[in-house]
Protein backbone atom coordinates (compact mmCIF):
# COMPACT_ATOMS: atom_id res chain seq x y z
CA UNK A 1 0.00 0.00 0.00
CA UNK A 2 1.60 3.70 -1.33
CA UNK A 3 -0.73 5.93 -0.72
CA UNK A 4 -4.09 6.47 1.91
CA UNK A 5 -6.78 8.35 1.12
CA UNK A 6 -6.29 12.12 2.60
CA UNK A 7 -9.12 13.53 4.96
CA UNK A 8 -10.86 15.95 2.02
CA UNK A 9 -10.79 12.37 -0.08
CA UNK A 10 -12.88 10.73 2.99
CA UNK A 11 -15.19 13.69 3.61
CA UNK A 12 -16.22 13.97 -0.42
CA UNK A 13 -16.51 9.83 -0.17
CA UNK A 14 -18.73 10.04 2.44
CA UNK A 15 -20.66 12.94 1.34
CA UNK A 16 -21.33 11.50 -1.67
CA UNK A 17 -19.53 14.44 -3.53
CA UNK A 18 -17.41 12.34 -5.57
CA UNK A 19 -18.13 10.52 -9.00
CA UNK A 20 -18.30 6.76 -9.93
CA UNK A 21 -14.97 6.45 -10.82
CA UNK A 22 -13.60 7.69 -7.93
CA UNK A 23 -16.12 6.18 -5.19
CA UNK A 24 -15.08 2.92 -7.04
CA UNK A 25 -11.38 3.53 -6.25
CA UNK A 26 -12.01 4.51 -3.01
CA UNK A 27 -14.09 1.20 -1.71
CA UNK A 28 -11.75 -1.08 -3.38
CA UNK A 29 -8.51 0.71 -1.12
CA UNK A 30 -10.43 0.91 1.92
CA UNK A 31 -11.07 -3.16 0.83
CA UNK A 32 -7.03 -3.44 1.83
CA UNK A 33 -7.08 -0.83 4.44
CA UNK A 34 -7.75 -0.62 7.76
CA UNK A 35 -6.31 2.71 9.00
CA UNK A 36 -8.59 4.69 5.75
CA UNK A 37 -11.21 2.20 6.78
CA UNK A 38 -11.10 4.52 10.71
CA UNK A 39 -11.27 7.44 9.06
CA UNK A 40 -14.50 6.73 7.31
CA UNK A 41 -17.41 7.70 9.42
CA UNK A 42 -19.93 5.14 9.78
CA UNK A 43 -23.32 4.02 11.81
CA UNK A 44 -22.31 1.26 13.49
CA UNK A 45 -26.40 0.62 14.78
CA UNK A 46 -26.90 0.46 10.79
CA UNK A 47 -24.39 -1.90 9.70
CA UNK A 48 -24.91 -3.83 12.37
CA UNK A 49 -28.74 -4.16 11.64
CA UNK A 50 -28.06 -4.47 7.58
CA UNK A 51 -25.71 -7.28 8.55
CA UNK A 52 -28.05 -9.24 10.76
CA UNK A 53 -30.97 -8.59 8.09
CA UNK A 54 -28.22 -9.79 5.49
CA UNK A 55 -27.64 -12.83 7.29
CA UNK A 56 -30.82 -13.71 8.00
CA UNK A 57 -31.52 -13.64 4.08
CA UNK A 58 -28.83 -16.01 3.48
CA UNK A 59 -28.81 -18.15 6.35
CA UNK A 60 -32.63 -18.85 7.05
CA UNK A 61 -33.90 -22.24 5.38
CA UNK A 62 -35.40 -21.94 2.11
CA UNK A 63 -39.18 -21.59 2.91
CA UNK A 64 -41.36 -24.55 1.78
CA UNK A 65 -44.13 -23.68 -0.89
CA UNK A 66 -46.66 -24.05 0.97
CA UNK A 67 -45.17 -21.39 3.63
CA UNK A 68 -44.40 -19.11 0.56
CA UNK A 69 -48.47 -19.50 -0.99
CA UNK A 70 -49.72 -19.04 2.87
CA UNK A 71 -47.70 -16.01 3.19
CA UNK A 72 -48.88 -14.44 -0.19
CA UNK A 73 -52.36 -15.09 0.89
CA UNK A 74 -51.24 -12.44 4.30
CA UNK A 75 -51.49 -14.32 7.09
CA UNK A 76 -48.87 -13.65 9.87
CA UNK A 77 -45.33 -15.58 9.59
CA UNK A 78 -45.91 -17.82 12.99
CA UNK A 79 -49.15 -18.88 11.74
CA UNK A 80 -47.29 -19.98 8.04
CA UNK A 81 -45.48 -21.74 9.89
CA UNK A 82 -47.48 -23.65 11.98
CA UNK A 83 -49.61 -24.43 8.93
CA UNK A 84 -47.69 -25.22 6.31
CA UNK A 85 -45.72 -27.54 8.95
CA UNK A 86 -48.52 -29.92 10.12
CA UNK A 87 -48.68 -31.64 6.94
CA UNK A 88 -45.19 -32.79 7.15
CA UNK A 89 -45.95 -33.97 10.27
CA UNK A 90 -48.58 -36.07 8.73
CA UNK A 91 -47.11 -37.33 5.71
CA UNK A 92 -48.33 -40.99 6.46
CA UNK A 93 -51.76 -39.66 6.88
CA UNK A 94 -51.62 -37.88 3.89
CA UNK A 95 -50.03 -40.85 1.86
CA UNK A 96 -52.68 -43.43 3.53
CA UNK A 97 -55.82 -40.75 2.29
CA UNK A 98 -54.88 -40.77 -0.99
CA UNK A 99 -54.72 -44.52 -0.96
CA UNK A 100 -58.22 -44.88 0.43
CA UNK A 101 -59.45 -42.15 -1.55
CA UNK A 102 -58.72 -44.19 -4.78
CA UNK A 103 -59.59 -47.36 -3.88
CA UNK A 104 -63.16 -45.87 -3.37
CA UNK A 105 -62.52 -44.35 -6.99
CA UNK A 106 -61.76 -47.89 -8.11
CA UNK A 107 -64.54 -49.56 -6.30
CA UNK A 108 -67.22 -46.90 -7.57
CA UNK A 109 -66.04 -47.38 -11.13
CA UNK A 110 -65.54 -51.06 -11.18
CA UNK A 111 -68.45 -52.35 -8.79
CA UNK A 112 -72.18 -51.91 -9.09
CA UNK A 113 -72.79 -50.05 -6.02
CA UNK A 114 -69.48 -48.85 -5.60
CA UNK A 115 -70.00 -45.51 -5.06
CA UNK A 116 -71.33 -46.22 -1.85
CA UNK A 117 -68.10 -46.46 -0.72
CA UNK A 118 -66.95 -42.98 -1.53
CA UNK A 119 -69.83 -41.58 0.28
CA UNK A 120 -68.92 -44.20 3.73
CA UNK A 121 -65.36 -43.38 4.07
CA UNK A 122 -65.13 -39.38 2.30
CA UNK A 123 -66.93 -38.11 5.57
CA UNK A 124 -64.29 -39.99 7.97
CA UNK A 125 -61.17 -39.28 6.02
CA UNK A 126 -60.93 -35.69 7.56
CA UNK A 127 -61.82 -37.31 10.89
CA UNK A 128 -59.04 -39.37 10.51
CA UNK A 129 -56.53 -36.61 9.98
CA UNK A 130 -57.92 -34.57 13.00
CA UNK A 131 -57.67 -37.66 15.25
CA UNK A 132 -53.65 -37.61 14.46
CA UNK A 133 -53.62 -33.89 14.72
CA UNK A 134 -52.86 -33.24 18.37
CA UNK A 135 -52.16 -35.22 21.68
CA UNK A 136 -49.88 -37.85 23.68
CA UNK A 137 -49.47 -40.61 22.10
CA UNK A 138 -49.74 -39.24 18.28
CA UNK A 139 -47.30 -35.96 18.26
CA UNK A 140 -43.82 -38.00 18.78
CA UNK A 141 -43.04 -34.45 20.51
CA UNK A 142 -45.79 -33.54 22.25
CA UNK A 143 -43.82 -33.19 25.39
CA UNK A 144 -42.15 -30.41 23.83
CA UNK A 145 -45.06 -28.30 22.11
CA UNK A 146 -47.38 -28.75 25.35
CA UNK A 147 -45.41 -26.64 27.51
CA UNK A 148 -45.63 -23.78 24.99
CA UNK A 149 -48.20 -21.02 25.34
CA UNK A 150 -49.60 -21.82 21.54
CA UNK A 151 -50.29 -25.20 23.74
CA UNK A 152 -54.04 -25.98 23.69
CA UNK A 153 -57.21 -25.30 21.83
CA UNK A 154 -54.83 -22.57 19.77
CA UNK A 155 -52.35 -25.42 18.37
CA UNK A 156 -55.57 -28.06 18.22
CA UNK A 157 -57.64 -25.59 15.86
CA UNK A 158 -54.79 -24.76 14.03
CA UNK A 159 -53.38 -28.24 13.26
CA UNK A 160 -57.23 -29.11 12.83
CA UNK A 161 -57.18 -26.21 9.70
CA UNK A 162 -53.86 -27.74 8.28
CA UNK A 163 -55.53 -31.15 8.18
CA UNK A 164 -58.90 -30.18 7.36
CA UNK A 165 -57.84 -28.58 4.02
CA UNK A 166 -55.76 -31.20 2.50
CA UNK A 167 -57.97 -33.74 3.51
CA UNK A 168 -61.59 -31.64 2.23
CA UNK A 169 -59.68 -31.15 -1.12
CA UNK A 170 -58.57 -34.55 -1.84
CA UNK A 171 -62.05 -35.80 -1.10
CA UNK A 172 -63.39 -32.72 -3.39
CA UNK A 173 -61.08 -33.65 -6.43
CA UNK A 174 -61.79 -37.63 -5.49
CA UNK A 175 -65.77 -36.71 -5.40
CA UNK A 176 -65.02 -34.87 -8.61
CA UNK A 177 -64.14 -38.20 -10.28
CA UNK A 178 -67.10 -40.06 -9.17
CA UNK A 179 -68.97 -41.73 -12.22
CA UNK A 180 -72.21 -40.37 -13.65
CA UNK A 181 -74.77 -39.41 -12.56
CA UNK A 182 -73.18 -37.91 -10.02
CA UNK A 183 -73.10 -34.04 -10.72
CA UNK A 184 -70.12 -31.44 -8.96
CA UNK A 185 -72.77 -30.47 -6.46
CA UNK A 186 -74.13 -34.09 -5.29
CA UNK A 187 -70.53 -35.04 -5.17
CA UNK A 188 -70.19 -32.38 -1.93
CA UNK A 189 -73.08 -34.03 -0.22
CA UNK A 190 -70.37 -35.66 2.12
CA UNK A 191 -69.15 -32.21 3.05
CA UNK A 192 -71.12 -31.16 5.68
CA UNK A 193 -71.63 -34.23 7.32
CA UNK A 194 -67.73 -34.58 7.56
CA UNK A 195 -67.64 -31.02 8.64
CA UNK A 196 -69.80 -31.71 11.38
CA UNK A 197 -68.02 -35.20 12.46
CA UNK A 198 -64.78 -33.02 13.23
CA UNK A 199 -66.72 -30.56 15.40
CA UNK A 200 -68.19 -32.95 17.16
CA UNK A 201 -64.89 -34.77 18.25
CA UNK A 202 -63.66 -31.45 19.17
CA UNK A 203 -66.12 -30.70 20.90
CA UNK A 204 -66.08 -34.09 22.70
CA UNK A 205 -62.03 -34.01 23.13
CA UNK A 206 -62.50 -31.53 26.13
CA UNK A 207 -63.26 -34.52 28.21
CA UNK A 208 -61.34 -37.32 26.14
CA UNK A 209 -58.06 -37.19 24.20
CA UNK A 210 -58.82 -36.14 21.02
CA UNK A 211 -57.98 -39.83 19.01
CA UNK A 212 -60.12 -41.33 20.99
CA UNK A 213 -62.76 -38.97 20.65
CA UNK A 214 -62.36 -38.46 16.68
CA UNK A 215 -62.93 -42.82 17.24
CA UNK A 216 -65.76 -42.71 18.75
CA UNK A 217 -67.60 -40.12 16.66
CA UNK A 218 -66.07 -42.04 13.57
CA UNK A 219 -67.85 -45.29 14.84
CA UNK A 220 -71.17 -43.70 15.65
CA UNK A 221 -71.26 -42.62 11.96
CA UNK A 222 -70.55 -46.04 10.82
CA UNK A 223 -72.63 -48.03 13.28
CA UNK A 224 -75.53 -45.20 12.05
CA UNK A 225 -74.55 -46.36 8.38
CA UNK A 226 -75.13 -50.11 9.47
CA UNK A 227 -78.28 -49.91 10.74
CA UNK A 228 -79.52 -47.37 7.94
CA UNK A 229 -78.35 -50.07 5.84
CA UNK A 230 -80.37 -52.59 7.46
CA UNK A 231 -83.40 -50.92 7.54
CA UNK A 232 -86.16 -52.30 5.02
CA UNK A 233 -87.01 -48.59 3.43
CA UNK A 234 -83.91 -46.43 3.51
CA UNK A 235 -80.30 -46.58 2.12
CA UNK A 236 -76.82 -45.96 4.06
CA UNK A 237 -77.22 -42.99 1.43
CA UNK A 238 -80.25 -41.19 2.85
CA UNK A 239 -77.37 -39.65 5.33
CA UNK A 240 -76.04 -37.61 2.77
CA UNK A 241 -79.26 -37.04 0.80
CA UNK A 242 -80.05 -33.49 0.11
CA UNK A 243 -82.77 -32.59 2.56
CA UNK A 244 -80.86 -34.14 5.29
CA UNK A 245 -78.12 -31.02 4.62
CA UNK A 246 -80.03 -28.36 6.17
CA UNK A 247 -80.14 -30.54 9.29
CA UNK A 248 -76.20 -31.22 9.18
CA UNK A 249 -75.86 -27.02 8.86
CA UNK A 250 -77.72 -26.77 11.63
CA UNK A 251 -75.75 -29.08 13.61
CA UNK A 252 -72.46 -27.61 12.27
CA UNK A 253 -73.58 -24.09 12.97
CA UNK A 254 -74.11 -25.55 17.19
CA UNK A 255 -71.11 -27.41 17.01
CA UNK A 256 -68.89 -24.67 16.19
CA UNK A 257 -71.02 -21.97 18.35
CA UNK A 258 -69.83 -24.29 21.59
CA UNK A 259 -66.47 -24.01 20.14
CA UNK A 260 -66.04 -20.44 19.66
CA UNK A 261 -68.07 -20.14 23.07
CA UNK A 262 -65.24 -22.60 24.38
CA UNK A 263 -62.49 -20.79 23.14
CA UNK A 264 -63.57 -17.27 24.24
CA UNK A 265 -64.00 -18.37 27.93
CA UNK A 266 -60.43 -19.86 27.67
CA UNK A 267 -58.90 -16.89 26.66
CA UNK A 268 -60.58 -13.95 28.69
CA UNK B 1 -52.75 -10.52 40.88
CA UNK B 2 -48.96 -11.37 41.25
CA UNK B 3 -46.57 -11.11 43.60
CA UNK B 4 -43.28 -9.79 42.45
CA UNK B 5 -40.92 -11.20 44.92
CA UNK B 6 -42.88 -14.21 45.36
CA UNK B 7 -40.60 -17.31 44.49
CA UNK B 8 -40.60 -19.05 41.42
CA UNK B 9 -41.99 -22.06 42.77
CA UNK B 10 -44.06 -22.05 45.60
CA UNK B 11 -45.32 -25.44 46.80
CA UNK B 12 -47.79 -26.57 49.10
CA UNK B 13 -48.74 -30.12 49.85
CA UNK B 14 -48.83 -30.70 45.85
CA UNK B 15 -50.03 -34.23 45.40
CA UNK B 16 -50.02 -36.20 41.96
CA UNK B 17 -52.07 -39.44 41.83
CA UNK B 18 -51.91 -41.97 39.08
CA UNK B 19 -55.40 -44.15 39.69
CA UNK B 20 -54.23 -45.81 43.34
CA UNK B 21 -50.66 -44.64 43.00
CA UNK B 22 -49.47 -41.47 44.28
CA UNK B 23 -46.32 -40.65 42.85
CA UNK B 24 -46.03 -36.90 44.54
CA UNK B 25 -47.13 -36.71 48.09
CA UNK B 26 -47.54 -33.37 49.91
CA UNK B 27 -44.76 -32.02 48.65
CA UNK B 28 -43.85 -28.73 49.86
CA UNK B 29 -41.09 -26.33 48.31
CA UNK B 30 -40.03 -23.19 48.09
CA UNK B 31 -37.69 -22.41 44.85
CA UNK B 32 -35.79 -19.30 44.26
CA UNK B 33 -32.68 -18.25 41.60
CA UNK B 34 -29.91 -20.73 41.45
CA UNK B 35 -29.64 -24.63 40.79
CA UNK B 36 -31.62 -26.93 42.92
CA UNK B 37 -30.90 -30.41 42.14
CA UNK B 38 -33.54 -32.92 42.56
CA UNK B 39 -32.42 -36.42 43.58
CA UNK B 40 -33.80 -39.87 44.33
CA UNK B 41 -34.05 -43.30 42.44
CA UNK B 42 -35.67 -43.81 39.30
CA UNK B 43 -39.56 -43.76 40.21
CA UNK B 44 -39.09 -41.52 43.23
CA UNK B 45 -41.14 -38.70 41.83
CA UNK B 46 -38.75 -36.74 40.13
CA UNK B 47 -39.87 -36.73 36.64
CA UNK B 48 -43.95 -36.14 37.57
CA UNK B 49 -42.89 -32.99 40.62
CA UNK B 50 -41.01 -31.59 37.21
CA UNK B 51 -43.98 -31.96 34.78
CA UNK B 52 -46.50 -30.50 37.56
CA UNK B 53 -43.84 -27.50 37.19
CA UNK B 54 -43.85 -27.65 33.26
CA UNK B 55 -47.74 -27.27 33.67
CA UNK B 56 -47.72 -30.57 31.85
CA UNK B 57 -49.66 -31.94 34.49
CA UNK B 58 -51.85 -30.62 37.18
CA UNK B 59 -51.53 -31.53 40.86
CA UNK B 60 -54.27 -34.29 41.53
CA UNK B 61 -54.26 -31.65 45.94
CA UNK B 62 -51.89 -29.00 47.33
CA UNK B 63 -51.58 -25.46 46.23
CA UNK B 64 -48.86 -25.31 43.57
CA UNK B 65 -47.62 -21.36 42.02
CA UNK B 66 -45.44 -20.81 39.63
CA UNK B 67 -43.75 -17.42 39.02
CA UNK B 68 -46.68 -15.98 41.04
CA UNK B 69 -49.33 -17.58 39.33
CA UNK B 70 -51.63 -20.17 39.49
CA UNK B 71 -51.06 -22.59 36.70
CA UNK B 72 -54.69 -24.39 36.98
CA UNK B 73 -56.34 -21.32 35.47
CA UNK B 74 -55.91 -20.95 31.66
CA UNK B 75 -54.36 -17.50 31.21
CA UNK B 76 -52.21 -17.66 33.92
CA UNK B 77 -51.08 -20.85 32.90
CA UNK B 78 -50.61 -19.47 29.40
CA UNK B 79 -48.30 -16.39 30.75
CA UNK B 80 -46.35 -19.41 32.91
CA UNK B 81 -45.70 -20.91 30.06
CA UNK B 82 -44.37 -17.85 28.05
CA UNK B 83 -41.44 -17.48 30.65
CA UNK B 84 -40.67 -21.09 31.44
CA UNK B 85 -38.10 -23.58 29.45
CA UNK B 86 -38.40 -27.54 29.67
CA UNK B 87 -36.17 -30.11 28.57
CA UNK B 88 -38.13 -33.66 29.32
CA UNK B 89 -36.42 -36.64 30.12
CA UNK B 90 -35.97 -38.46 26.55
CA UNK B 91 -37.36 -35.65 24.52
CA UNK B 92 -38.53 -36.86 20.96
CA UNK B 93 -38.65 -34.92 17.92
CA UNK B 94 -39.94 -34.38 14.64
CA UNK B 95 -37.45 -36.15 12.88
CA UNK B 96 -37.43 -34.82 9.09
CA UNK B 97 -36.86 -31.05 10.58
CA UNK B 98 -33.85 -29.39 10.35
CA UNK B 99 -32.36 -28.57 13.68
CA UNK B 100 -32.86 -24.89 12.78
CA UNK B 101 -36.79 -25.52 11.70
CA UNK B 102 -37.22 -27.32 14.62
CA UNK B 103 -36.43 -24.89 16.92
CA UNK B 104 -37.86 -22.20 14.97
CA UNK B 105 -41.44 -24.51 15.27
CA UNK B 106 -40.76 -24.16 19.02
CA UNK B 107 -39.97 -20.82 19.19
CA UNK B 108 -43.25 -19.86 17.14
CA UNK B 109 -44.96 -21.76 19.29
CA UNK B 110 -43.81 -19.82 22.52
CA UNK B 111 -45.31 -17.24 20.61
CA UNK B 112 -41.48 -15.24 19.57
CA UNK B 113 -43.05 -12.44 17.10
CA UNK B 114 -41.28 -11.12 14.11
CA UNK B 115 -39.44 -13.14 11.82
CA UNK B 116 -35.56 -11.77 11.89
CA UNK B 117 -35.61 -11.47 16.15
CA UNK B 118 -36.80 -15.42 16.24
CA UNK B 119 -34.55 -16.33 13.58
CA UNK B 120 -31.60 -14.25 15.73
CA UNK B 121 -32.60 -15.89 18.66
CA UNK B 122 -33.04 -19.30 17.46
CA UNK B 123 -29.26 -19.02 15.98
CA UNK B 124 -28.06 -17.59 19.33
CA UNK B 125 -30.40 -21.14 20.78
CA UNK B 126 -27.95 -23.14 18.86
CA UNK B 127 -25.21 -21.83 19.36
CA UNK B 128 -25.40 -21.92 22.71
CA UNK B 129 -25.81 -25.86 22.70
CA UNK B 130 -22.91 -25.85 20.21
CA UNK B 131 -25.50 -26.76 16.90
CA UNK B 132 -25.06 -23.93 15.19
CA UNK B 133 -22.78 -25.63 12.44
CA UNK B 134 -25.31 -28.36 12.73
CA UNK B 135 -28.29 -25.76 12.02
CA UNK B 136 -29.17 -27.09 8.63
CA UNK B 137 -29.03 -30.70 9.37
CA UNK B 138 -31.96 -32.86 9.24
CA UNK B 139 -33.29 -33.84 13.09
CA UNK B 140 -32.62 -38.05 12.04
CA UNK B 141 -29.07 -37.43 11.26
CA UNK B 142 -28.06 -36.12 14.59
CA UNK B 143 -26.38 -38.80 17.09
CA UNK B 144 -28.28 -39.05 20.42
CA UNK B 145 -26.17 -36.50 22.23
CA UNK B 146 -27.15 -33.91 19.74
CA UNK B 147 -30.69 -34.47 19.91
CA UNK B 148 -30.42 -34.03 23.83
CA UNK B 149 -28.28 -30.50 22.88
CA UNK B 150 -31.15 -29.87 20.04
CA UNK B 151 -33.80 -30.12 23.31
CA UNK B 152 -31.82 -27.87 25.93
CA UNK B 153 -31.46 -25.01 22.52
CA UNK B 154 -35.52 -25.37 22.83
CA UNK B 155 -35.83 -25.15 26.91
CA UNK B 156 -33.40 -22.18 26.39
CA UNK B 157 -35.40 -20.24 23.84
CA UNK B 158 -36.41 -16.40 25.34
CA UNK B 159 -34.20 -17.09 27.96
CA UNK B 160 -36.50 -18.48 30.61
CA UNK B 161 -36.77 -17.07 34.14
CA UNK B 162 -37.92 -21.40 35.44
CA UNK B 163 -35.67 -23.46 33.52
CA UNK B 164 -36.61 -27.35 34.29
CA UNK B 165 -34.14 -30.06 33.58
CA UNK B 166 -35.06 -33.40 33.23
CA UNK B 167 -31.88 -35.74 33.10
CA UNK B 168 -30.09 -33.44 30.75
CA UNK B 169 -26.72 -35.11 31.02
CA UNK B 170 -27.70 -38.31 29.12
CA UNK B 171 -25.41 -38.70 25.98
CA UNK B 172 -23.57 -36.11 26.37
CA UNK B 173 -19.37 -36.30 26.29
CA UNK B 174 -17.29 -35.12 29.10
CA UNK B 175 -16.32 -31.56 27.00
CA UNK B 176 -20.24 -31.47 26.41
CA UNK B 177 -21.26 -31.92 29.86
CA UNK B 178 -18.52 -29.33 31.44
CA UNK B 179 -20.07 -26.78 28.43
CA UNK B 180 -23.38 -27.70 29.77
CA UNK B 181 -22.42 -26.66 33.38
CA UNK B 182 -20.92 -23.35 32.15
CA UNK B 183 -24.52 -22.79 30.21
CA UNK B 184 -26.92 -23.45 33.54
CA UNK B 185 -24.29 -21.80 36.33
CA UNK B 186 -24.83 -18.44 33.81
CA UNK B 187 -28.53 -19.05 33.42
CA UNK B 188 -28.73 -19.53 37.26
CA UNK B 189 -27.50 -16.05 37.80
CA UNK B 190 -30.94 -14.97 36.51
CA UNK B 191 -32.85 -17.55 36.54
CA UNK B 192 -34.40 -20.59 38.63
CA UNK B 193 -33.27 -23.58 37.31
CA UNK B 194 -34.59 -27.32 38.58
CA UNK B 195 -32.32 -30.15 37.32
CA UNK B 196 -33.54 -33.63 38.02
CA UNK B 197 -30.79 -36.23 37.15
CA UNK B 198 -28.90 -39.13 38.63
CA UNK B 199 -25.35 -37.42 37.96
CA UNK B 200 -24.37 -36.91 41.45
CA UNK B 201 -21.37 -34.57 39.92
CA UNK B 202 -23.62 -32.67 38.38
CA UNK B 203 -24.93 -31.46 41.16
CA UNK B 204 -22.15 -30.92 43.30
CA UNK B 205 -20.64 -28.75 40.74
CA UNK B 206 -23.65 -26.71 40.20
CA UNK B 207 -26.02 -26.88 43.17
CA UNK B 208 -26.46 -24.81 46.01
CA UNK B 209 -29.47 -26.35 46.88
CA UNK B 210 -30.36 -30.24 46.87
CA UNK B 211 -33.98 -31.60 47.22
CA UNK B 212 -33.99 -35.34 47.51
CA UNK B 213 -37.50 -37.70 46.54
CA UNK B 214 -38.16 -40.61 48.32
CA UNK B 215 -41.78 -42.83 47.05
CA UNK B 216 -42.89 -38.72 46.20
CA UNK B 217 -42.04 -37.16 49.71
CA UNK B 218 -39.28 -35.22 49.96
CA UNK B 219 -36.80 -36.60 52.35
CA UNK B 220 -33.89 -33.55 52.41
CA UNK B 221 -34.08 -30.39 51.58
CA UNK B 222 -30.64 -28.41 51.97
CA UNK B 223 -27.15 -27.38 50.88
CA UNK B 224 -24.67 -30.27 49.16
CA UNK B 225 -22.65 -29.54 52.54
CA UNK B 226 -25.65 -30.69 54.66
CA UNK B 227 -26.32 -33.69 53.06
CA UNK B 228 -22.34 -34.49 53.27
CA UNK B 229 -21.85 -33.51 56.42
CA UNK B 230 -25.21 -36.40 57.29
CA UNK B 231 -22.99 -39.33 56.49
CA UNK B 232 -19.75 -38.50 58.04
CA UNK B 233 -18.41 -41.27 60.17
CA UNK B 234 -20.26 -43.35 57.85
CA UNK B 235 -18.03 -43.88 54.95
CA UNK B 236 -15.14 -46.32 55.15
CA UNK B 237 -12.12 -48.07 53.51
CA UNK B 238 -11.13 -51.83 54.21
CA UNK B 239 -9.41 -54.64 53.00
CA UNK B 240 -11.79 -57.58 53.46
CA UNK B 241 -15.08 -57.74 51.97
CA UNK B 242 -17.59 -56.52 54.39
CA UNK B 243 -20.53 -58.18 56.13
CA UNK B 244 -24.17 -58.69 54.02
CA UNK B 245 -26.85 -55.85 54.41
CA UNK B 246 -24.19 -52.83 54.09
CA UNK B 247 -23.91 -51.13 50.65
CA UNK B 248 -19.83 -51.68 49.12
CA UNK B 249 -18.08 -51.58 46.18
CA UNK B 250 -14.67 -53.03 45.30
CA UNK B 251 -12.18 -50.01 44.41
CA UNK B 252 -9.58 -50.18 41.89
CA UNK B 253 -6.67 -50.51 44.57
CA UNK B 254 -8.49 -53.75 45.50
CA UNK B 255 -10.08 -52.33 49.03
CA UNK B 256 -13.96 -52.26 49.68
CA UNK B 257 -15.48 -48.36 50.28
CA UNK B 258 -18.08 -49.76 52.60
CA UNK B 259 -21.54 -47.02 53.96
CA UNK B 260 -22.58 -48.04 57.19
CA UNK B 261 -26.43 -46.94 58.16
CA UNK B 262 -26.44 -45.80 61.66
CA UNK B 263 -22.67 -46.01 62.63
CA UNK B 264 -20.60 -43.12 63.75
CA UNK B 265 -16.56 -42.82 63.24
CA UNK B 266 -15.91 -44.40 67.18
CA UNK B 267 -14.98 -47.53 65.42
CA UNK B 268 -12.68 -46.23 63.24
CA UNK B 269 -10.11 -48.80 63.71
CA UNK B 270 -12.10 -51.62 63.72
CA UNK B 271 -11.28 -54.94 61.58
CA UNK B 272 -8.32 -52.40 59.65
CA UNK B 273 -11.32 -50.09 58.18
CA UNK B 274 -9.95 -46.52 58.03
CA UNK B 275 -12.99 -43.79 58.12
CA UNK B 276 -12.57 -41.52 54.86
CA UNK B 277 -14.32 -37.98 54.06
CA UNK B 278 -17.66 -39.11 52.39
CA UNK B 279 -18.47 -37.35 49.19
CA UNK B 280 -22.31 -35.99 47.97
CA UNK B 281 -22.48 -39.45 46.40
CA UNK B 282 -21.63 -41.42 49.20
CA UNK B 283 -24.64 -38.95 51.31
CA UNK B 284 -26.92 -39.69 48.74
CA UNK B 285 -26.69 -43.29 48.74
CA UNK B 286 -26.82 -43.46 52.54
CA UNK B 287 -29.68 -41.27 52.16
CA UNK B 288 -31.61 -42.93 49.85
CA UNK B 289 -29.99 -46.65 49.68
CA UNK B 290 -29.24 -47.62 53.13
CA UNK B 291 -31.12 -46.59 54.86
CA UNK B 292 -34.13 -48.22 53.86
CA UNK B 293 -32.26 -51.36 53.63
CA UNK B 294 -31.77 -51.12 57.18
CA UNK B 295 -35.03 -50.32 58.34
Amino acid sequence: MTWHLTPAQVHAYASHAVDDVTAMSVEAHLMHCAPCRTLVPADQEWIDRSWADLRDVVDRPRPHPVERLLRALGLRDGTVKLLAATPRLYRAWLVSTVFVLVCALFAAHALPKGSLVFFLTAPVVPLAGVALAYGRGVDPAHTLTSITPMAGQRLLFLRTCAVLVPAVALCTLAALMMPSPTTPWTAVFWLLPSLTLVAGSLVLCRWVHLSLASGAVGLLWLVSLAVLGSADHTTPLSVVAPHTQPWWATALAALTGMLLLRLRVRTT
Amino acid sequence: MTDPNAPAVHARGVTRSYGTRTALDAVDLDLGPGVTGLLGRNGAGKTTLLRCLATDLEASRGELRLLGRDPRRAPERTEIRRRLGYLPQNPEFYPHFTAFGLVDYVAVLKEMGGRRERHDEVRRSLDRVGLYDRRHSRVRRLSGGMRQRLGLACALLGDPELLLLDEPTIGLDPEQRIRFRSLVSEMATRSTVVLSTHQIEDVAALCRRVVCLDRGRVVFDGTPGDLVERAKGRVWVQRERPREGVTTWRLADGRYRVLTPGETGSSAAEGGRVGVEPTLEDAYLLLTGVERNAR
